[in-house]
């Protein structure tokens, strides 16, 4: 059984606008994969594909118009929905999310010290000298300079990186099953992404756990990750093993995706789609993907199925395989 | 205190005095020409109407009115340095010593009032933004627009007949104390203190049934602006990127809050200050509709009669006051927030 | 009868009225509200039963009744013509007052913010005046040194709060200095009063939207409290604030119609005003339209 499993996850957000009419997003159409234990996923896509969306519902953060009206998210083959989206003994102790934007997600009145020390107090997994002495040693192993000054020292005084490592500890400090980590990256110079990276996955696999990287660089992917999942408007159009998916893509999608890296257009050139991200209120029938797809044909009105290779290698396409121009 | 606290504190304390020596002068320098720039002649309301026109000239020159106007600040600011803020040209009253026994009232007022509006106010305004748009929110959201356009004055007018004239549950509204109890000695000048500190329990019971009808008016408009300014510090926290990180770590709505309550303290407390300020000049209207003989009915007053001396002494304290309670506050955020 | 094109128009226009009242009903209530008095301001004259200034001697202090709808007053004069007229003064006070607080403190904010310099730094100087300085002594200080009259009120409002407007446009400048498409605008070589003017002002702009009829409502307010005093306009003109000066005195033998009605009116119109003005910052608030995660 999978550690998480998502299965056929809708999710809507319905509003009205100024004109009186109800609008609805579709911004999740039938998100289905699957994380086993110690296992690291990566999820890409473009920004609005859904990516964030779907950690937020994993956790239970969603909130109005924001709507989950179809799907099943199974953790330990618990229906987390059932559970109760508020249920706070799963949210930062089993499941745990390292934020996008990391100066601004930490406490800014609290040390940061005490911060790790209530994470683990809120939860009930360590209290009073036991819980310090656990934070001190994460922030050891997340690989802060001088630990014990750290302990008290505030929000502001830490930079990018450390901030960010400070969050590596805090999502590792009660020993979850699952850590979501969103955009890890975002606002840090390369040679500390590679750094905060590379204790993530140490950690991460030095304690059996599982990891959901979230992120639009294929690169990060290609060195971290075990499976990737591809996600476009709302949907997974790909999803297998890292190795198996850049040996052989078969969406259209992942192959732009990765043709697009600077090598390959170093090596191949480029060519342009002139059509921007697609426009979540109207979506329209059949594959997602159509307006995009060089490969379009009248076939693709209607909803691909989903077809399955070897070694869990999915896509969701009419016409999966190698393209046929470049 | 670390060190380097200390020094950050002292060294705040020091620019603040010195920045506030030259906007102060700046407020005495505006009242100055500001009240004199007016056709109202003082020296025709001290004369009286029997005076001819070379007693006036006499007086004129005797008050020095005919000075250029540069030479007659000046005078004014040597003397306030040393402690002369001149005399009451109605009844000739030195008025360093009328502020001192009217200016207590206007504190015993003010303080009340907002105290008693921030105790209720800050609540419900944290409540309503604990679940924005909601029938609390919308409802409070209303009422706090209601007491915002509500005018002072009216308010008390409305008040006084409602519960005086018709219910007879409040005294008449002529000052501070019944006319059928002996005052208590002067300490303080705020009558509740005093009369506690002799132990006169009839004018205590007095003052306290004359205080009730200004005191809640003022703190009914004073919840207003309270209200709105909370709930919107509250809603931007709220919508932080900590909090949503809180929610995402699970922690506990009763956590949450805490959290919240923290990183509103600073914002608050400014807030509050600034409201303070403005609620001083605002009791004038008060004092006046009550009758309750504080700084700001006698500022007035002085204002409409062109009583030179009295309107620099009342904006003079009502500016300093200011000044002073902005500069406790930000210290007070400044100890608070980690982020100095 | 009504063409197909007229009903869609007509439809159109209900659910665009629904739509913005659900986003937000302050803004519709204010808008209302404040619509309503204009009109009552403008048709005083048709609806009042009585001129505001006709006094009926041998009728003074009536209640509320029959002749008069809302009672008269201490010199026989109908009070609910007086209040109907008396919304011509508020509005004749905003809407001036109003036009000036723009024209003064606008180009003021927007120089302030884009260019710094001496101008931001007077600027500044005199909000901390202002901070400390009892705002409504000021106000009744300046008019009554200026002479009781309307125009006076007028400019001394439409003056003293031209530097909070300079202010909230300061803030939207500074906030706008930065970013990439006023950079871009830089690079491209515009000269400096074209860049506040053409690109940022627009963009200011709607901060000041939404302040502009909070600031109206406490130009009507202090107009007000200012006749209630004893400055600026004075009876028998039909001014709230006045009204209610003359109110107060029969307020203690129980005559409540004389200071009530013109206190309600000021009241609802004011708080039209900043209904409307919330409101507006409700809609126009960037965050709220998104669609956000």
């Amino acid at each position: 059984m999978s550690l998480i499993s998502i299965e056929d996850l809708h999710v809507h957000f319905i509003s009205r606008g100024i004109d009186n009419q109800l609008m609805t997003a579709k911004a999740l159409n039938g998100v289905s994969f699957s994380v086993e234990a110690g296992q690291v996923m990566g999820i890409v896509g473009e920004t609005g594909a859904g990516k964030s969306l779907t950690a937020n519902s994993i956790l239970g953060l969603l909130r109005p118009p924001a709507k989950i009206v179809k799907g099943r998210i199974l953790f330990n083959g618990e229906d987390l929905r059932v559970i109760d989206q508020g249920s706070t003994s799963i949210r930062g102790k089993l499941i745990t999310l390292i934020p996008q934007s990391p100066k601004t997600s930490l406490d800014p009145t609290t040390k940061i010290g005490d911060q790790l020390i209530r994470i683990q107090v809120e939860h009930g997994t360590a209290s009073g000298s036991d819980a310090h002495a656990r934070a001190l040693n994460m922030l050891e192993q997340v690989q802060i300079p001088d630990p014990l000054r750290r302990m008290n020292a505030w929000a502001h005084e830490l930079s990018g990186g450390m901030a960010q490592r400070v969050l590596i500890a805090a999502s590792l400090i009660n020993s979850p099953k699952l850590v979501i980590a969103d955009e890890p990256t975002t606002g840090l110079d390369l040679t500390v992404q590679a750094e905060v990276l590379d204790t993530l996955r140490k950690l991460v696999k030095s304690s059996n756990m599982s990891s959901i990287i979230i992120t639009h660089d294929l690169g990060i992917v290609a060195h971290y990750c075990d499976r990737m999942a591809v996600m476009f408007a709302g949907s997974v159009v790909e999803e297998g093993s890292v190795v198996s998916i850049f040996k052989n893509p078969l969406h259209p999608y992942t192959q732009s995706l990765i043709a697009s890296t600077p090598k390959q257009i170093a090596k191949n050139g480029y060519k342009r789609i002139n059509k921007g991200p697609p426009d979540l209120y109207n979506l329209g029938s059949g594959c997602l993907y159509k307006d995009r797809c060089h490969k379009a044909q009248s076939i693709c009105d209607t909803a691909p199925q989903l077809l399955s290779l070897d070694l869990g290698h999915k896509t969701l396409c009419h016409f999966p395989g190698p393209s046929t121009n470049a | 205190m670390s060190a380097t606290r200390r020094s950050r504190i002292i060294r705040f304390l020091f620019f603040r005095f010195v920045v506030s020596i030259p906007v102060l002068l700046g407020i005495i320098f505006l009242t100055f020409m500001l009240i004199r720039i007016g056709g109202q002649d003082p020296v025709a309301m001290i004369a009286g109407p029997v005076a001819d026109s070379a007693m006036l000239s006499a007086i004129r020159s005797q008050l020095q009115l005919d000075q250029p106007l540069l030479k007659q600040f000046l005078n004014y600011v040597l003397l306030v340095s040393q402690g002369d803020l001149g005399v009451s040209w109605q009844g000739g009253k030195p008025v360093l010593s009328e502020i001192k026994q009217l200016f207590p009232a206007t504190l015993e007022l003010v303080f009340l009032s907002v105290g008693l509006a921030a105790l209720v106010g800050v609540p419900i305004g944290m409540r309503s933004a604990l679940k924005p748009n909601g029938w609390f929110d919308q409802l409070t959201r209303f009422c706090s627009l209601a007491g915002f356009s509500m005018p002072t004055y009216w308010l008390g007018l409305m008040a006084i007949f409602v519960f005086f004239y018709l219910l007879r549950w409040a005294p008449a509204p002529m000052g501070r104390l019944g006319v059928d109890v002996v005052a208590p000695t002067f300490v303080t000048g705020s009558v509740l203190i005093d009369c506690l500190l002799e132990g006169n329990w009839s004018a205590l019971n007095s003052a306290m049934s004359h205080l009730a009808l200004p005191v809640l008016c003022f703190a009914l408009l004073a919840a207003a602006p309270i209200i709105k300014q909370t709930r919107a510090i509250m809603l931007e926290i709220v919508g932080s990127d900590y909090v949503r990180y809180a929610r995402a770590n699970g922690f506990s709505q009763k956590t949450i809050e805490k959290i919240a309550l923290r990183n509103a303290a600073g914002p608050l407390l400014t807030f509050l200050g600034s409201e303070l300020t403005s609620l001083l000049a605002a009791a004038a209207l008060i004092e006046y509709i009550f009758s309750l003989s504080g700084l700001g009915q006698w500022g007035l007053n002085a204002i409409l009669l062109g009583d030179f001396a009295v309107v620099q002494g009342y904006v003079l304290t009502l500016a300093l006051c200011s000044m002073l309670i902005f500069m406790v506050i930000d210290l007070l955020v400044l100890m608070l927030e980690p982020r100095n | 009868m009504l063409t197909k094109k007229d009903s869609s128009a007509i439809v159109n226009c209900v659910n665009y009225s629904l739509g913005i009242s659900r986003r937000s009903p302050t803004f519709a209530v204010g808008l209302l509200i404040v619509v309503l008095f204009l009109m009552l301001a403008l048709m005083a004259d048709v609806l009042s039963p009585y001129s505001p200034t006709q006094s009926f001697s041998y009728k003074v202090l009536n209640h509320p009744g029959d002749q008069f709808l809302f009672g008269s007053d201490g010199n026989g004069m109908d009070v609910f013509s007086r209040v109907l007229h008396g919304c011509r003064y508020a509005f004749g006070i905003s809407i001036p007052a109003g036009l000036i607080m723009i024209t003064i403190g606008v180009p003021l904010g927007l120089v302030a913010g884009y260019k710094g310099g001496l101008v931001d730094e007077v600027l500044l100087r005199i909000l901390d005046v202002l901070r400390s300085f009892p705002t409504i002594i000021l106000a009744l200080a300046v008019v009554a040194a200026m002479g009781q009259s309307l125009t006076s009120m007028v400019l001394v409002i439409g003056v003293l709060d031209s530097p909070i407007f300079a202010r909230v446009v300061r803030a939207e400048v500074l906030a706008l200095r930065s970013s990439s498409f006023v950079m871009a605008a830089i690079a491209m070589g515009n000269p400096a009063w074209r860049i506040m003017f053409v690109h940022i002002l627009p963009n200011a702009i709607l901060g000041v939207t939404a302040q502009l009829p909070m600031r109206m409502a406490w130009a009507v307010r202090i107009s007000a409290t200012l006749a209630f005093i004893g400055v600026g306009i004075q009876a028998p003109t039909p001014e709230w604030g006045a009204m209610i000066r003359q109110g107060a005195e029969f307020v203690i033998t129980g005559e409540w119609w004389v200071a009530l009605f013109p206190g309600i009116a000021l009241m609802i119109l004011v708080l039209g005003f900043n209904l409307l003005g919330d409101g507006l910052s409700d809609l126009l608030d960037p965050r709220r339209r998104s669609v956000g995660k």
